[in-house]
């Protein structure tokens, strides 16, 4: 199996009155088809290297490589155009746009590249259809239920088909159920081949995962 | 590449942006609206405000003077104050051949009168001038000629009939070569005539008889009596500049108090034109303090509806980003919600204040040949571009800080 993710000494440091250490020397690997949880206290460093390896911060040394791709000092053009076609994001509060409807968000990232109205807003109903939420489809988020939003979110966030799915606390907003219903989707696209890195504090959610990496205090502990 | 102004989802967004805080979205509006309406009011107004001003001097020798009798005010050589004197044609010749300065000179008399011809009869100011009259105030000729040399000179019994006395006696027929009779008196008709000028001496000509003005020292028994002077220079001299030498010959003649202020009416038509000159000055700079103030309240609501805007979407800008949204992409998207709002309150601001102009035109100027409370098409446009750039301008420092935003940041920001 390649390697999707490959990040090799990565340090990182926020400049401040008190300058803070958050990463230091972070080695992982993440091989093409995985399901992986980071886990870590808060404060562990695990937000900054979710912010890292999904391309919207920068680090001070090491080297990062995303599918192929060298990550550093990007341009801020660059790093949209690499979010848009690389990353799919899922997060914990859905950040859906919440006076556009359920097509309209999933089709947004194609928007960004450029794509007929007409030719995304099909692709954005097969990814709906793909997530069971056709019949939702021209509901605005208020009138969607947590789970159906976070539904939408992960259809957005496939809908650039990307080398990886990054999700920040996906069920930290659900109940259980639909944390459940969540997790399955999360493992069904994994079994269809998608790598996904979920970052959680939740040891249930971690357990649903093929691995586990630990983190604490900056570094990789397992 | 997208092409922001032909997809759909950019206006929608615009729309929906700007409707989710009606009542702030429609005060900047107003601001906007009323900046570009107070700018297009001051800019139509003053160009209305100068052609009204203006069009009294039409047809008027930029340097005339004119100047008659008043009663004396001060006492001198055994005269009492308060006494009456008239100037007199012996005075005008000592005046011409003393004042070689002054090209064209007519005397005016006047005299209310009643004209008739055939049955029809109607009162008229009868006014008796010289033949340099047209040099120094242009008539406007309907017909015919007017009074010329000739005319002067034999005492002709001719007349050049005002529009509205021709219009009473002769109505739907020319009047020329046809005798019209006034106070008793016959005269052949030479011309029809109006004024050019707004400003009026000795009643409008439209309303008035003119006759030479020897005919009517004859014809009515005025003697040598003038009851008013009017004259022009040469250039570049002005009527004030021959002023001591002419009140000298009259003070002279009439045992007037060389200091009465009072005795001799004398005005100078240039000095109007350089304090009606001066007044648009003031009026220019006016506009241009209220304008440019309103003009930058406008903007500043601009800026600050923008501001607030990017303040609230932070989360959603943040997301944009994340999902791949260009530093461009975003700016495009604030400036846009400015340059549409500053667009159509624009748009509006310029009808509303055309609109006022209109009825303005409507009660001062009523129903004149011309409209003159105007704005020019290229004025209107300015004033719109100027606001747009300006509106742009004022969306971009909220824009650049929405670019600025960390994505991470924003969508932790709830």
């Amino acid at each position: 199996m390649s390697k999707i993710i490959s990040l090799k000494d990565v340090n990182k440091t926020y400049t401040g009155v008190v300058p803070l250490h958050v990463l230091k020397g972070i080695n992982l690997e993440i091989e093409k088809g995985e399901l992986v949880s980071i886990m870590g206290a808060s404060g562990s460093g695990k937000s900054t290297l979710l912010n890292i390896l999904g391309i919207l911060d920068n680090y001070d040394s090491g080297e990062y490589e995303l599918d192929g791709q060298i990550i550093k000092n990007l341009s801020e053009n660059k790093a949209a155009e690499l979010r848009n076609r690389m990353i799919g994001f899922v997060f914990q509060s859905f950040n859906l746009i919440n006076y556009k409807n359920a097509v309209e968000n999933v089709a947004l990232p194609l928007f960004y590249q450029g794509i007929s109205r007409k030719k995304r807003n099909a692709l954005a109903m097969e990814q709906l259809d793909r997530m069971g939420l056709a019949d939702r489809a021209h509901h605005l988020p208020g009138e969607l239920s947590g789970g159906q939003k976070q539904r939408v979110a992960i259809a957005r966030a496939l809908i650039t088909n990307p080398s990886i799915i990054l999700a920040d606390e996906p069920t930290g907003a659900l109940d259980s159920k639909t944390s459940k219903d969540v997790m399955q989707i999360m493992r069904n696209l994994n079994e269809e081949g998608m790598t996904i890195v979920i970052v959680t504090h939740d040891p249930g959610v971690g357990e649903q995962t093929n691995r586990i990496i630990r983190i604490s205090d900056g570094v990789i502990t397992a | 590449m997208r092409n922001p102004v032909f997809d759909i989802e950019n206006w929608r967004e615009i729309g929906a942006t700007l409707a989710r805080n009606k009542t702030r979205t429609f005060l900047t509006a107003f601001g906007i609206f009323w900046g570009t309406a107070m700018l297009a009011m001051l800019l139509g107004g003053a160009q209305g405000l100068e052609y009204v001003l203006r069009r009294n001097f039409d047809g008027f020798a930029t340097n005339t003077g004119v100047m008659f009798p008043g009663n004396t005010s001060m006492a001198y050589k055994g005269y009492n104050k308060g006494r009456q004197w008239s100037m007199t044609t012996s005075d005008i010749d000592q005046i011409r051949r003393a004042v070689p300065e002054i090209t064209a000179l007519t005397t005016l008399n006047s005299y209310s009168s009643a004209v008739a011809y055939g049955r029809r009869h109607t009162s008229a100011q009868l006014q008796g001038v010289d033949s340099d009259y047209p040099q120094i105030y242009l008539p406007k000729m309907y017909e015919g000629r007017f009074i010329n040399a000739t005319d002067d000179a034999s005492d002709r019994k001719v007349c050049v009939l005002g529009k509205t006395v021709s219009d009473n006696l002769f109505p739907g027929v020319s009047p020329l070569n046809k005798y019209v009779s006034v106070n008793g008196i016959y005269y052949k008709v030479v011309g029809v005539a109006g004024q050019t000028s707004e400003m009026t001496l000795n009643g409008r000509l439209e309303e008035s008889v003119v006759i030479p003005s020897s005919t009517m020292r004859k014809s009515y028994n005025l003697g040598n009596s003038v009851g008013a002077v009017m004259f022009m220079v040469k250039n570049g001299v002005t009527p004030t500049d021959i002023k001591p030498r002419i009140i000298r010959i009259l003070s002279n003649n009439h045992s007037l108090h060389p200091d009465d202020k009072q005795a001799i009416m004398y005005w100078d038509i240039s000095e109007q034109f350089a304090m009606i000159d001066n007044l648009f000055m003031g009026i220019s700079i006016l506009a241009l303090f209220v304008g440019v103030g309103s003009l930058l309240a406008g903007i500043i609501g601009i800026g600050n509806i923008m501001w607030v805007i990017v303040k609230e979407r932070t989360q959603e800008i943040g997301v944009r980003r994340a999902i791949g949204a260009k530093p461009r992409d975003i700016i495009v998207q604030i400036l846009s919600e400015g340059v549409v709002l500053t667009a159509i309150a624009g748009v509006a601001g310029i009808c509303f204040a055309v609109i006022v102009l209109a009825i303005f035109e409507f009660i001062t100027v009523g129903t004149t040949d011309m409209s003159v409370f105007q704005l020019s098409f290229s004025k209107a446009m300015g004033i719109l571009i100027t606001f747009l750039v300006l509106g742009t301008l004022a969306g971009v420092i909220p824009a650049l800080k929405a670019m600025r935003i960390k994505p991470i940041e924003a969508m932790n920001d709830k």
